[in-house]
């Protein structure tokens, strides 16, 4: 709980990968005034290239795999990826079912796991806040 | 109620366009090489079912009926039909490395603008493209189907009393809906009538989910317009109602409350004070809208963009509040009433200018018609017993479809069983999917930079339309 961890912010992209859209309404949630996490200093952003950290959704589909690989090569190193929800966790209701992959956080060798179908908001926000200390260490 | 009628692919066209009159158009789906054209009406939901012999095409309604081009696609994918006559042979669905190209427009001055399928918010992914003069845009080619995971193949042949928190999840958006579609599917086959209390829990639960998605959409309007401090607003209170549906079903987006044979166990067990939380919760979203649609720097972004006129709407067989926005009368709720809403005359809410105003007033107005109903149901959930769901044995062979008003439209489920309980086929045609080719035509002849705001007026979704 030092005074450097909360003074990082976060500069999040987020990646979509065959979810059901529960854990976007979830992230999304994130920017309502009872979490607000633009207080912690945590935006979304428009571009990789301006990320440091990729939240991923979803089991991974056929037709996303590439733009997911492209989106994590197009972030600068040192770059964290957080698996948020089941499905990217490799635990998720759709993970190899039809032609859905294993988690797509398990494809982009997530760091950070965040479990839940899909995870409170409360969840997400420990979540961010352990890749924020991770991504500290890789930067020192 | 359900019905068929068998009427081969000759006479499909005369048959379609006599069912047509004063029915809401569904779509069509295959089970094998049988093809199923459905419509809803007062009555119920009717079947044209149209067995295809072996090697034979199916002809092309799309040409007629724009609606069906869709599903059409989606038959050649999964089901291996072939089209005759059809105006587009794109194939639905693809791999990363074989990506469709899109339909730009060409001439003088023409550029084009890629979007997606990776975008700057926390949203689904698509690509679209636009071909634009100047600022204003000329053609707009949506590509879906990033999401797809072949569900559909994948539900078959697994018990369908098992499958009701997998239903509940093809898509986070209308799980409510779509859980209580299934639901109804299998209580359908197997005879099964509910009680009064039952119904009542579950239009409640119904509401509900309408009621934090309608805020979202009116919060992402807003962050279209760049309205940021309505966006908020929007979000908070949309938070208070995830809360209080965790508070009455254990999910904050209500998944796995409705389940074949009633609703879970536990669920709505104190709907005074839901009712007196919901009350509150009201005041404040009826204070948020009355702000936010006096706000005139907002309401002239609102008005006249992204406009789908009427006629345009019913080509593609439109449903939900973007239907409604444009005049249509579609409401599942008021056309073929089902359970509670059978007892409690509704009426639907109505628009005629089809912009982005039109569509959003709409939503502001569904909710507080969802709040007149929660108000009414919880008050008759507190005198009648909430029973535990009804237990169902193997439920007979059959085929069924039923449809039901979720936030974003008619959501139809269609289920074949076979006579061990197993899913022959489960399909589900969503209000999205019946949509998103409105999205493409409000763009032509906006801005650019109206495409989030234009885009959010309808915010479909991707999940349940891929599958």
């Amino acid at each position: 709980m030092s005074q450097r961890r909360f003074a990082r912010s976060l500069a999040i992209r987020h990646l979509v990968c065959g979810s059901c859209n529960g854990c976007e309404l979830e992230m999304n949630a994130l920017a309502a005034p009872q979490y607000d996490i633009s207080q912690e200093g945590w935006s979304i952003v428009a571009s990789p290239r301006h990320a440091d950290l990729i939240t991923v959704t979803g089991p991974m589909t056929e037709a996303m795999r590439l733009a997911a690989r492209r989106t994590l090569e197009a972030t600068a190193e040192p770059v964290v990826v957080v698996a948020v929800g089941d499905c990217a966790s490799g635990e998720g209701t759709w993970c190899g079912a039809g032609s859905a992959g294993a988690g797509a956080g398990q494809e982009l060798k997530a760091s950070i796991v965040v479990r839940g179908c899909p995870p409170t908001p409360d969840a997400l926000r420990e979540g961010l806040r352990a890749a924020a200390t991770l991504l500290d260490e890789r930067n020192s | 109620m359900y019905r068929e009628r068998t009427v081969p692919l000759s006479e499909l066209p005369a048959a379609l366009d006599e069912a047509m009159h004063g029915a809401l158009p569904l779509g069509c789906y295959a089970t094998n090489r049988t093809v199923r054209t459905l419509l809803l009406s007062n009555v119920g939901v009717l079947a044209l079912r149209t067995p295809l012999s072996v090697g034979e095409a199916w002809e092309s309604l799309a040409s007629r009926y724009p609606l069906f081009a869709y599903h059409e696609r989606e038959m050649r994918a999964l089901q291996g039909i072939e089209l005759r006559s059809s105006p587009d042979l794109r194939p639905l669905y693809f791999r990363a490395d074989a990506i469709p190209e899109a339909i730009i427009a060409e001439g003088k001055g023409v550029s084009v603008v890629v979007v997606g399928p990776v975008h700057a918010g926390i949203i689904e992914p698509g690509r679209f493209t636009m071909s634009t003069g100047g600022e204003s845009v000329v053609h707009l080619d949506a590509q879906l189907s990033y999401s797809h995971r072949a569900l559909e193949p994948w539900f078959e042949g697994r018990d369908a009393l098992a499958l009701a928190p997998q239903v509940a999840r093809i898509c986070g958006n209308c799980s409510v809906a779509r859980s209580w579609a299934y639901a109804r599917a299998i209580e359908g086959l197997a005879g099964i009538e509910l009680d009064e209390g039952t119904e009542y829990a579950r239009l409640i639960l119904a509401e509900m989910e309408r009621v934090h998605v309608h805020l979202f959409d009116l919060g992402n309007i807003a962050a279209g317009a760049g309205y940021g401090k309505a966006t908020t607003a929007a979000l908070g209170l949309r938070e208070r109602i995830n809360q209080l549906n965790h508070a009455v079903s254990g999910h904050r987006l209500l998944f796995d409350s409705i389940v074949p044979g009633g609703v879970r166990a536990g669920t709505l067990s104190d709907p005074a004070s839901t009712r007196a939380i919901l009350r509150e919760i009201r005041d404040d979203i009826v204070r948020f809208t009355d702000a936010f649609f006096a706000r005139r720097s907002v309401l002239r972004r609102l008005d006249g963009a992204g406009i789908v006129e009427e006629s345009l709407a019913r080509r593609f067989g439109a449903v939900g509040p973007s239907a409604r926005a444009s005049g249509i009368a579609c409401d599942v709720r008021a056309l073929a009433p089902y359970g509670a809403y059978r007892g409690v005359a509704f009426s639907e809410e109505r628009a005629s200018a089809g912009d982005v105003y039109a569509r959003s007033d709409l939503r502001r107005r569904e909710i507080e018609r969802s709040f007149d109903l929660l108000d009414r149901a919880l008050r008759e959930l507190d005198i009648a017993a909430l029973p535990m769901p009804a237990e169902i044995a193997a439920p007979p062979a059959g085929v069924i479809t039923t449809v039901v008003e979720g936030a974003r439209g008619a959501e139809s489920l269609s289920l074949s069983l076979g006579s061990d309980g197993r899913v022959e086929r489960l399909h589900v045609i969503s209000a999205a999917y019946r949509n998103w080719p409105l999205v493409t035509r409000a763009m032509e002849g906006n801005i650019v930079p109206d495409f989030p705001l234009v885009n959010k007026s309808f915010n479909l979704c991707y999940s349940c339309v891929d599958r």
